[in-house]
């Protein structure tokens, strides 16, 4: 059996679970390369017009694997934290694939609920049936990826520079290389760190959320709106940099809700689609920088 | 106090009933039209959808008639809907309007107390009893329901009426007139007597007209403006439309929900395509497509705001069911630049083809 992991969205925050699972499992595996221009176009030509550059990238990724695997993984994850969601996309995502590329091997449909371990397992049996139906194999693997997940670290936090930024935003929009132009490089060339949302504490993160009117009913919009108003308020990091993607619903919102909480502190947002530049988003970014060091003077 | 709330099609005239058997304070804002759009846009995020832009524009056009609070309803659904009232909120407040806002929102997220306590607010000026409070608001879905019901009759009466143009004019006369009646009762009886009316209306059995079924994102589909008045339109083609997503299936739905019970027809039929709930009307929408065909109807139009990010789940999986029922599926996508002359286009070369389609010798096969 085949299976196949396409290397978009999500998977830089799940991939050792799914890695471990199905290979656990004996299966082989066949993932998607990095993204490239190739596996942009391609997404860009089967998904739908309106949709996001990421969920268009993540289409790229599943056509470039689909012919070379059996079982094709779609992960529809629908929440992270109980009463929370992530995004509509994200939950009828195997359908928006399913029915826009044409000929697809089998894909996995079912709910992932990453709210508790309990409805994981729930996951992992009805996926697993794929492959086996012994359910001691399926234990056993499922407890293998839980352990290798728990390890699993993302995230950046340079110490020792004497610039710092906070990088905030989705996590397949920041560990992309090919989709935020290497933005992360660039920041350490022109001798800035980086820190992102993952090493700031999850309770902190939703202290700071809660304090708005209404609580925030998207885990990005906690994370994120929980991230820059820590730093913000405590001076954590220099300035913000939110990259985004076009049209992102849950960035419309969050970015407001941003820039109305954390008054003058410094915000670049950088929006980016199939067709931004380069040269556009080094100069924005090389602009931001030389004020952030004025300001420091 | 004078409480004022955002257009949403007919909403207005329900509304109107129970502020008035409330005895409350009221600004009803100027029908939605280009001036709150262009005002709306003006001070809105510039990547908020249509909606948002539209409701700003009526706040403020509601404001400068004297208006201090805001009912608006919230949710807390995956779409972007539910967080409108803080930005509205933070939005309305740099503008130096001061302002009451009240939310509606679901007990499960705020709490039955708080819930009750922000009904409570809402009729703070009124002098009623609890018992006419609870009549109120029942006279006040049974509007709804009987003006949705005139509507939905109109618009699907136009296709077949004998003399053109009527279904329309006694439509709009129903509206113009709702806003001279003064208490439920009234408003109640001078429903009825539309309906009447055009039950009435002569009617030309012969005819066979085309059927479109209008689907997709709730605000976009029943507020006229937004949408560029597409049934309106429709109906001088002399086509019948029929449309689910009404104010009055709102409430059903949100009264039936809790059970599980709402909608078991549409959740049946989006079963085969989408069977989760994905946040907003997606699976409606779904749902909706398989349910016209089955129906007998022509072809369906897909409108929804740009950037609604259930509605292009549901733009990606309509093709699937357009090619697998052989059934025409149009998708327009509304925002402040929408241009006219290249929506009426795209309207009537989707009328057209479905009017050659029904004359094709093969189509009854």
């Amino acid at each position: 059996m085949k299976v196949g992991i396409p290397k978009g969205l999500l998977y830089y925050e799940y991939q050792p679970f799914f890695q471990t699972f199905f290979e656990e499992l004996g299966a082989e595996l066949i993932v998607s390369p990095d993204t490239n221009k190739d596996i942009l176009d391609k997404g860009v030509k089967y998904c739908v017009d309106e949709a996001c550059l990421p969920v268009k990238v993540f289409h790229g990724h599943v056509s470039a694997i689909k012919d070379k695997c059996d079982l094709l993984l779609i992960p529809r994850i629908m929440q992270q934290r109980q009463r929370e969601f992530i995004c509509p996309k994200f939950c009828g995502l195997p359908e928006m694939v399913v029915n826009s590329i044409p000929d697809m091997p089998k894909a996995t449909m079912t709910p992932f609920y990453a709210t508790s371990k309990e409805k994981l397992f729930d996951w992992a049996k009805i996926t697993g049936q794929e492959i086996t139906h012994n359910k001691a194999r399926l234990q056993k693997a499922f407890e293998a990826a839980m352990e290798h997940q728990s390890k699993h670290k993302t995230g950046f936090d340079d110490k020792g520079s004497d610039l710092r930024v906070a990088l905030a935003g989705h996590p397949y929009n920041i560990y992309d290389n090919y989709l935020n132009m290497n933005l992360v490089k660039k920041l350490k060339k022109l001798g800035v760190g980086v820190i992102t949302e993952e090493h700031i504490d999850e309770d902190i993160k939703i202290k700071e959320a809660s304090k708005l009117y209404k609580r925030p009913f998207w885990s990005f919009a906690t994370n994120n709106y929980g991230f820059t108003s820590h730093i913000a308020n405590n001076g954590i990091a220099n300035g913000i940099i939110y990259i985004s993607s076009f049209a992102c619903g849950i960035d419309s919102v969050v970015i407001e809700l941003i820039k109305h909480n954390i008054g003058d502190f410094p915000f670049l947002i950088l929006k980016i689609d199939e067709h931004t530049g380069e040269a556009g988003i080094d100069t924005r970014i090389e602009a931001f920088v030389d004020m952030l060091e004025r300001r420091s003077c | 106090m004078k409480i004022t709330f955002p257009h949403m099609g007919n909403v207005y005239i329900a509304a109107k009933t129970l502020f008035d058997d409330l005895g409350v304070e009221y600004v009803i804002p100027p029908q939605t039209s280009k001036a709150s759009l262009e005002l709306g846009s003006l001070h809105s995020p510039e990547e908020m959808c249509l909606p948002f832009k539209i409701m700003i524009g009526n706040y403020i056009h509601a404001i400068e008639n004297g208006a201090d609070t805001v009912i608006i309803t919230g949710s807390c659904g995956p779409c972007r809907f539910g967080e409108y009232c803080e930005l509205q909120m933070n939005l309305l407040n740099r503008l130096g309007y001061n302002l009451d806002f009240i939310v509606i929102d679901s007990p499960g997220d705020i709490g039955l107390k708080e819930l009750v306590t922000r009904l409570g607010k809402v009729s703070t000026g009124s002098m009623c009893n609890r018992m006419d409070k609870l009549k109120a608001v029942l006279t006040a879905v049974k509007v709804v329901n009987l003006i949705d019901e005139v509507e939905a009759k109109a618009r699907y009466l136009a296709g077949f009426e004998a003399n053109k143009g009527e279904c329309k004019k006694l439509l709009n006369e129903c509206k113009n007139k709702a806003m001279d009646c003064n208490n439920g009762k009234t408003m109640i009886e001078h429903l009825k007597k539309y309906i009447d009316k055009l039950n009435v209306v002569k009617l030309d059995h012969s005819k066979e007209p085309i059927k479109i079924s209008i689907i997709g994102e709730i605000y976009t589909v029943i507020e006229p403006f937004s949408n560029l008045y597409i049934e309106d339109k429709l109906m001088d083609y002399g086509i019948s439309t029929k449309r689910t997503l009404t104010p009055s299936w709102w409430v059903k739905n949100l009264v039936l929900s809790p059970t599980n019970m709402n909608q078991l027809e549409i959740k049946r039929k989006a079963k085969e395509y989408l069977p989760y709930m994905i946040g907003g009307h997606a699976r409606e929408c779904i749902g909706e497509a398989v349910l016209a065909h089955e129906e007998g109807f022509d072809g369906a139009i897909q409108i929804f705001p740009m950037g609604c990010m259930p509605e292009i789940v549901s733009k990606a999986i309509l093709p699937k069911i357009s090619k697998d029922k052989d059934f025409p599926i149009l998708t327009l996508v509304v925002d402040e630049m929408t241009g006219e002359a290249g929506y009426v286009t795209r309207i009537e070369a989707f009328v057209d083809l479905l009017e050659r389609r029904k004359n094709h010798v093969l189509s009854r096969c």
